[in-house]
């Protein structure tokens, strides 16, 4: 060993003090020193260091850092001299794993403890791992945007820390499932709490917040976001990342693999799916058009805002209900029957047993307006009889044995409410197609009871089915819901925080849509509006509206495009460069015009070159291309692209390995620079 | 009830002596016509005859068999009986049956030779608007009976009771069926039984057969409205009878059998829907070339995601203002969620688009020659309207585009906005139907063609001064392709990247050996990094992928190992065959021998 000296205490051997210091990068930190020479090993210098602190602790977390290359020293074979340490370098000897502030894409916060010594990717893994979320290489973590000083003061409420740092998960085996999560989850009832944050979608955020949080107003402000990733190949520890940091963890590969398990995979039905995953691409996506970085037309935030009522609505309630372990969606539809049969029986007695046998019907005096040209008639009371499919109106009760006024089938026919609560008016205005043409009329109810049931009725029948059919008791409970909404809801602009009133029912539809509908409606417009949108998905389970959700994303035209500003060859402006999972798309900066479009399929190579940050692309047919990045740099580019063509290799069958050497090949390489 | 019974046994007399005429030699007498009133039936309308029996005349005889066994299959204890009575009557009923066949027979080609005839759905029952719920409810009493045609028919008479009980029974079950009218396109027709569950592709199976057509997936339902001058095709999933049913009662609507190429283009040139350059026409060549390999990724990319992609459409078309006969020059986008256009003044942002119309309610047509009838200012013309809407309304919408690619584009785009994968399944669908029937036979003229086909493609199809054949992988599915091309492309750059690499550069690398020769690929990368590194340039290939990252490749065309490797549900060789194959023509000159041929054999076992 080295340290050999003569009596005088002169060493003869070729060894030299090292001094490490032990902790985390801190200059007051306690140190060490040790004898060394240029061929000890990092194994034996390790040993070292731990006999020469002399504390009984687990080390086996703890490596050396060295400061001035940015780099752990993790072979411990190698020597000294390989790395090229002399007694002048800055070594640390600290923990591998440190915590971290992670911020979800739910934008929860949790504490947990990361990897600091392993490149990026492998660190997201067991993040992903920990949270059990699958194909972690779609994920990846950003820096936390630099906090303005001034206005940080005044908000920031005390927000709900979770905590796993504590959490250790063994290495190799899949976390087994215990009480319907991973157990290491089940352990106390904060980590559970924990697990329900991670896999249950979180209510809509106070509208007020909503209008706070800052949007991107242009494309430029949109590139911002794209700017702070980290690099996948380099580790936390070399990205200047400190313990306690906050980062943000999102979905950066707009490509997600195998989403939808059971419709391709039925064979493993009997693995029930994790959550977790779904529900976090879920709250992404949500925030994405809640905050418009991505855009959408008003009949596609209406039907955004009804699937998350919807969903909303089935993860409380499945809260209440049952634990974990059985699906929410139907424990909502019993409670909602069960609840149904207790309103029936209050309001409208009726024999249980007589409506299980007989084709329900409704029969009412109802006022019917139909408008026509050249007619003054407003409503008139009408007998009107509702049954399977048709509605027949008679002048009053006694002429219903005879032939009808009119008879409408209500099959392929068009639902439209036009509800007023705080004007108690209630209507129903039908499109009833016939050969020649639509004939439009209008149902005035008396009150919400009524309203309810003739509404969900002409919804069932325009979709072809009778009130005969299982979902009509839950129908009639989603527009009781909405009509209590629509009361509490429709008070002010959106400046009620919604109070003990707030429960599962009475939600404000400000916190459902992006602010600029905030502004363009009131919410007693806005509410008949999501409810004329939610008709169509009230029937989902809670993991088929979150799909749903994902896919309503996924379809709309500017989805999945990563903006970075960049320069053109030859160009004298910035442009956007938009980078997609299939291509890469060249937009003007001021107008927002799509100018052209490249496909990865047909490309060739991409080169970049690191010192002019200046990234050249050669696609078929001999087009290059060939940009500088202004607002992110060229190896963010560079890993997206990577990264994308990475993720277009994955396949079924491999399943969830992933084949790491790969995706760092195609997006790191920069290292020697 | 004496009636009635008389009636059905002068039906099924009908129905038998039409049964002889195929099986035995024609043989015409001079017999008074039988009574044509329409029999009380289980079926409640036809579509596309004047009336009932005029249909059940045209009925084949496959359709004929199952029409019987359905209405004998419920007579338990009289089965025999009951075909004892069927042999006999025919016995005695074959003479009038013939007759009226050919006077039918005489009477059809009229009718299709002008094609206009009042080919409507003849329907029984007057009190009900269609649909009709329970059609047999409210039936009409049938007309007096006609005289007792012989000794013979009273006897049977007493079995015809039975054959009432089967009826009850089968009204009972309640399935609705139409006798169809088809037209062909040789101007033929074809009658045939569709009942209420059959799908458009089941209605198709069943023509295929019929016609013994080369099956391939070009051959659509195809529903024409004379009077809107709208026309379109079924989707293979739709419910024939359901789309029937909105048709009113006197309608001159026409079901057609015909090869459109139009109704699966987009899954056989996908890129000339997906990566339109619009209005650049110069685009169009290139598209063109495509290759199978980049199809196939295409449309994995498009249909297999987990939600499909709609291809993005915009641009100005005129738009048929309500009720006046005036068109106003307007720009539409088409989204998932439906078709939207720019208002005035606004730009074509998300936000400020107005919603022109949702997909979930309307159908989409062809409409013909609307130059002349509405004043279009162009005869491309789309429209969209309630599929239960039969006359001129203010609620159909009419939209005229500027040229035929620019209609095909979006009618097939609203098509997949509204149908989205279902029209990729009915697609596989067909396409393994097709491969079923007939590409057996063309197999081996695919087989050559495909090596060769790749090297017109824009990947492999540079320049090939050393006469490699670039690997044609032509079922792997797209995941894998896109990553083998890299490797490709990788492989050839290896040695070049080296050179270029610094020293010490960390990086995990396999010791290879290059089996393959030089590729063009790799030359023209190789001046390309000669030209570059001067102007400091520091070359990194990120393609640089180890050869072996993936599985190796299959021998080009061999089917068998290819298919294996095929994401799930996709079927190799019909996929693969379906682009290349050249279809045989339809035969139907001998069409008809040989359903007579085929009809023969199956009566006689």
């Amino acid at each position: 060993m080295a340290g050999m000296k003569t009596a005088s205490g002169d060493y003869i051997d070729s060894s030299w003090e090292l001094r490490v210091f032990v902790g985390e990068e801190d200059p007051e930190a306690e140190s060490v020193t040790l004898r060394v020479t240029g061929e000890s090993h990092i194994g034996g210098v390790l040993l070292k260091i731990v006999e020469q602190i002399n504390r009984k602790q687990d080390w086996s977390d703890h490596a050396i850092w060295w400061e001035q290359k940015r780099q752990w020293l993790l072979q411990t074979h190698w020597t000294l001299d390989k790395y090229g340490i002399l007694a002048d370098a800055r070594l640390f000897f600290g923990p591998q794993h440190r915590p971290v502030i992670l911020r979800l894409p739910n934008r929860r916060a949790l504490r947990l403890r990361a990897s600091f010594s392993q490149p990026l990717f492998q660190a997201v893994a067991a993040i992903c791992r920990l949270l059990s979320i699958r194909h972690p290489e779609e994920l990846s973590l950003l820096r936390a945007p630099e906090k303005k000083e001034k206005k940080k003061k005044e908000k920031e409420p005390e927000e709900e820390l979770y905590d796993l740092s504590k959490v250790v998960l063994a290495g190799g085996v899949a976390p087994a499932v215990f009480r319907g999560m991973p157990a290491h989850f089940s352990d106390s009832a904060q980590t559970e709490a924990c697990y329900h944050m991670l896999s249950r979608p979180q209510p809509p955020p106070d509208p007020l917040l909503l209008q706070r949080l800052p949007r991107p107003s242009s494309l430029s402000d949109k590139t911002q976001l794209h700017s702070r990733w980290l690099d996948s190949s380099r580790c936390l520890m070399q990205q200047g990342i400190k313990a306690g940091d906050v980062l943000w963890l999102r979905f950066k590969y707009y490509s997600f693999f195998d989403l939808d398990p059971k419709s391709k995979t039925p064979k493993k039905k009997k693995k029930k799916k994790n959550p977790v995953r779904l529900t976090q691409l879920y709250e992404q996506a949500r925030w994405d058009l809640l905050l418009e970085e991505i855009d959408c037309t008003e009949e596609e935030m209406m039907v955004f805002a009804a699937l998350q009522y919807h969903i909303n609505k089935l993860s409380q309630s499945g809260e209440v209900g049952e634990p974990a372990g059985t699906d929410p969606g139907l424990d909502d539809l019993d409670a909602a029957l069960s609840n149904l049969e207790v309103k029936l029986e209050g309001s409208a007695p009726t024999d249980v047993l007589d409506s299980l046998t007989t084709i329900p019907e409704l029969k009412d005096y109802l006022r019917i307006f139909r408008p026509r040209k050249l007619t003054l008639k407003g409503y008139r009371q009408h007998w009107v009889v509702f049954k399977e499919t048709t509605l027949s109106y008679y002048k009053s009760q006694d002429e219903a044995p005879g032939d009808p006024i009119q008879q409408l089938n209500l099959k392929g026919c068009e639902v439209v409410p036009d509800v007023n609560v705080s004007g108690q008016k209630f209507c129903i205005k039908l499109l009833v197609p016939s050969p020649e043409g639509m004939s439009e009329i209008y149902l005035r109810c008396q009150d919400e009871q009524q309203y309810a049931r003739w509404m969900a009725g002409c919804r069932l029948a325009s979709k072809g089915r009778t009130m005969a059919d299982s979902s009509y008791a839950s129908e009639v409970q989603a527009i009781l819901a909405f009509l209590s909404l629509q009361r509490t809801g429709g008070g002010g602009p959106g400046n009620h925080p919604q109070g003990p009133d707030a429960s599962a029912e009475g939600l404000n539809p400000y916190g459902l849509v992006a602010p600029r509908f905030q502004r363009k409606f009131k919410a007693k417009q806005l509410t008949p509006r999501i409810l004329e949108a939610h008709q169509n998905v009230a029937q989902l389970s809670l993991a088929e509206a979150q799909l749903r959700f994902i896919q309503a994303w996924q379809s709309l035209p500017d989805f999945g495009i990563s903006y970075v500003m960049v320069r053109f060859k030859g160009s004298r402006k910035d442009e956007i460069l938009g980078i997609a999972n299939n291509r890469l798309i060249r937009i003007d900066l001021a107008v927002g015009d799509v100018v052209k479009t490249w496909r990865f399929s047909n490309m060739r190579q991409w080169n970049v070159n690191w010192d002019i940050r200046q990234v050249a692309i050669e696609f078929d047919e001999h087009i290059n291309v060939a940009f500088s990045c202004v607002s992110a740099s060229c190896r963010i580019v560079h890993e997206y692209i990577g990264g994308y063509i990475f993720l277009s290799t994955r396949e079924r069958a491999r399943g969830e390995e992933l084949d790491e050497d790969l995706f760092l090949q195609l997006t790191g390489g920069h290292e020697a620079f | 009830m004496g009636e009635s019974s008389e009636d059905i046994d002068q039906m099924f007399s009908t129905l038998l002596g039409e049964m002889d005429l195929l099986t035995q030699s024609l043989g015409v007498d001079t017999l008074p016509p039988p009574d044509p009133n329409p029999p009380r039936a289980e079926f409640n309308y036809s579509v596309g005859f004047k009336d009932l029996n005029e249909s059940l005349n045209a009925l084949e005889d496959q359709d004929l068999e199952a029409l019987m066994a359905d209405l004998v299959a419920d007579i338990s204890e009289a089965e025999q009986r009951t075909i004892q009575a069927q042999k006999e009557s025919s016995q005695n009923q074959y003479h009038s049956a013939s007759l009226q066949a050919s006077n039918f027979s005489g009477a059809a080609p009229l009718g299709h030779g002008t094609n206009v005839a009042a080919t409507g759905i003849s329907q029984y029952e007057d009190d009900l608007p269609p649909p009709p719920a329970d059609p047999v409810l409210d039936l009409p009493l049938p007309p007096p009976p006609p005289e007792p045609l012989s000794q013979e028919e009273e006897e049977a008479q007493a079995k015809a009771d039975k054959i009432k009980l089967a009826l009850e029974k089968l009204k009972e079950a309640k399935v609705k069926k139409l006798v169809v009218k088809v037209h062909m396109d040789d101007n033929s027709t074809k009658s045939l039984m569709v009942d209420e569950r059959q799908l458009a592709r089941d209605v198709l199976d069943n023509l295929f057969e019929k016609t013994h057509c080369d099956c391939n997936v070009d051959w659509c339902l195809y529903e024409i409205y004379p009077e809107l001058q709208i026309e379109r095709f079924f989707e293979d999933h739709e419910n024939v009878v359901e789309v029937l049913s909105d048709w009113t009662r006197d309608t001159e609507n026409k079901v057609l059998f015909l090869q459109k190429e139009e109704k699966y283009a987009v899954f056989k040139n996908p890129q000339n829907f997906y990566l339109d350059n619009r209005g650049k026409k110069e685009s169009k060549e290139t598209n063109e070339k495509m290759n199978a390999k980049n199809k196939e990724s295409l449309l994995e990319e498009s249909f297999c995601g987990t939600s499909i992609i709609v291809p993005e459409l915009e641009g100005a078309l005129y738009l048929k203002e309500d009720g006046k006969k005036s068109w106003k020059r307007r720009y539409f986008l088409l989204r998932a969620s439906g078709i939207y256009y720019v208002p005035k003044g606004k730009t074509k942002t998300s936000r400020d688009l107005a919603c022109f119309i949702q997909f979930e309610n309307v159908n989409i047509y062809y409409g013909t020659q609307h130059k002349m009838k509405y004043k279009a200012p162009t005869d491309y013309c789309f429209v969209l309207k309630h599929p239960q809407i039969q006359k001129e309304s203010q609620y159909i919408k009419y939209l005229c585009c500027d040229d035929a690619r620019t209609l095909n584009q979006w009618v097939m785009g609203i098509r997949i906005a509204k149908y989205g994968k279902t029209l990729y399944d009915n697609y596989q669908r067909a396409v393994a139907k097709a491969g079923l029937a007939s590409r057996w036979t063309n197999l081996g003229t695919v087989n050559a063609a495909a090596p060769a086909q790749p090297s017109t493609g824009p990947i492999n199809g540079t320049a090939q001064p050393n006469g490699q054949m670039p690997q044609a992988a032509h079922s792997v599915s797209a995941v894998l392709q896109e990553a083998q091309r890299h490797a490709e492309t990788s492989k050839d750059k290896k040695p070049a990247l080296r050179n270029h690499q610094e020293p010490g550069v960390p990086r995990p690398r396999r010791p290879q050996v290059q089996p393959a020769p030089p590729r063009p690929v790799q030359r023209s990368w190789d001046t390309r990094a000669a030209r570059h590194a001067p102007q400091g340039y520091r070359q990194r290939g990120f393609l640089a992928l180890p050869d072996d990252f993936l599985p190796p490749q299959p021998p080009p065309p061999a089917w068998t190992t290819q298919s294996s490797r095929l994401a799930p549900g996709l079927c190799a060789p019909s996929r693969r065959s379906r682009q290349e194959a050249s279809y045989a023509p339809p035969r139907q000159q001998a069409r008809g021998i040989n359903v007579h041929k085929q009809q023969m054999n199956k009566i006689n076992e």
